[in-house]
């Protein structure tokens, strides 16, 4: 049988002691130093993530000013608020909002690659680097929605962004029926990744 | 026709998966920290804006290593290949293949320090921090590297323009979704400035800064009427290089 058809038995135990092999020598030869992996990684504990995305969408939601200058300038609208420095750093340096309205209903997908606004969001879940919805999220987004549970009625639009150059997407969903009670930060703890992306609404907890 | 470009568009593929976190095995966080790590020590920063000093960054590394990189290796993939491992399993691959053919380390020794590992998957990392390359990694995600330069030239199209997408030659990296090849659509945005690329492509086209557009398709354009879910529209930000002309 061709070795195509073969995996490691213990994959992932192969693979966690392949990657540790490769940082020690790394290490070892001043490639990299033995901090720099957790340095990379704390920055999107505290600085980069989708805390930031939903601190976004919070202040759109309560001050309509505000999301109007959102889609019309983003980096200068994001700027506006008082986040962590780096909002137009790496992965972010061009970034866009667009927003789900009763007419239309927006995805964002990265069909050659996973490009992501990582300032805002933090990095892509798995779901959307997965080549299933890479390759139908642009032929056939509508039954990838209800997959995800959010079905589309046909009079509403279906906007589409595919990122394949420098600007990195995200969606301002639509706000919660009945949310008029919660603060902004009550607001901004129920928008998820998923929501910036287009696969799901924005619900209020089960009460 | 290179299967990866095309990967928009595929039939047959089954459900999507719903899984939402962002490493499904922890040690998936080591490859993406040191391919970051790799991005921020990248020799090509030095040409960037802001101009980072790599130059003068302890570090052994001495090559480029930007999203082209690690991107040209998973469209260079046998397909079967491509579809068989899972994301971050294809940077660990692509990752350790680069530092064996640049000759920073040899396959013998990963090998043996692979298989170190696996019978103790406890035993410490060397412990040599660099506090410069700290420093460059917090400066590179914090400033980032945006391709954004003057304008060479006016831009070849305008906004309300109907545009026919051009069919390069397939190379080994571009930034044409396969499925928009030859199909027609309407430009709404002509962003401002133009834009770099990190590596030239070639026949493919794109590289040396150029105007970038945003391009509206309607869904039945691309995969035909009575094949495309109704009132859809699918917009792609293409460089100039991809356009061409309706007529």
């Amino acid at each position: 049988m061709s070795k195509l058809f073969e995996y490691e038995k213990q994959r992932e135990a192969a693979s966690a002691a392949k990657v540790r092999a490769l940082e020690a020598l790394l290490i070892e030869k001043g490639v990299i130093g033995s901090d720099s992996v957790d340095t990379v990684l704390g920055h999107f504990e505290t600085v980069a993530g989708p805390f930031n995305g939903a601190r976004i969408v919070a202040r759109a939601w309560v001050d309509a000013e505000y999301k109007a200058r959102l889609l019309a300038d983003t980096p200068k609208a994001i700027a506006e608020l008082n986040l962590a420095q780096g909002m137009d750093g790496a992965e972010g340096e061009h970034m866009l909002a667009v927003a789900n309205s009763p007419q239309v209903h927006n995805l964002i997908i990265c069909t050659l690659c996973s490009c992501y606004p990582w300032p805002i969001l933090g990095l892509p879940p798995y779901w959307y680097k997965d080549p299933v919805f890479r390759a139908r999220g642009v032929r056939e987004p509508r039954a990838v929605l209800r997959e995800f549970g959010v079905p589309v009625s046909e009079d509403v639009e279906v906007a589409v962004w595919d990122s394949s150059a420098q600007i990195r997407w995200f969606v301002v969903p639509e706000r919660p029926a009945g949310s008029d009670h919660l603060s902004e930060e009550q607001l901004a703890a129920l928008v998820t990744p998923e929501s910036m992306m287009g696969v799901a609404l924005v619900h209020l907890p089960a009460a | 026709m290179k299967l990866q470009h095309y990967l928009g568009g595929l039939e047959n593929l089954g459900p999507v998966n719903l899984e939402t976190q962002v490493f499904v095995q922890p040690w998936e966080q080591r490859i993406f920290g040191i391919h970051t790590t790799m991005m921020a020590e990248s020799a090509h920063l030095t040409g960037a804006l802001p101009r980072y000093p790599i130059d003068q960054l302890p570090t052994a590394f001495k090559n480029d290593w930007t999203w082209a990189s690690l991107r040209t290796g998973a469209e260079g993939m046998q397909p079967f290949e491509y579809f068989k491992f899972r994301y971050y399993e294809k940077w660990l691959m692509g990752i350790s293949q680069f530092f064996i053919d640049q000759g920073y380390i040899d396959a013998e020794e990963l090998s043996s320090r692979t298989e170190h590992y696996r019978k103790q998957p406890e035993a410490a990392l060397p412990d040599l921090p660099n506090a410069p390359i700290r420093e460059q990694i917090v400066r590179y995600l914090l400033e980032g590297d945006s391709g954004l330069r003057p304008l060479p030239a006016p831009p070849r199209f305008q906004s309300g323009e109907v545009i026919k997408v051009a069919d390069p030659e397939a190379v080994d990296h571009t930034r044409l979704p396969g499925y928009l090849r030859s199909k027609p659509g309407i430009i709404v945005e002509v962003y401002d400035g133009a834009f770099a690329y990190f590596v030239n492509t070639g026949p493919d086209g794109i590289g040396e800064p150029m105007p970038v557009y945003r391009v509206a398709f309607a869904a039945s354009d691309i995969w035909g009427e009575g094949k495309s879910e109704a009132n859809t529209t699918i917009y792609a930000d293409l460089f100039e290089a991809y356009l061409q002309p309706a007529a």
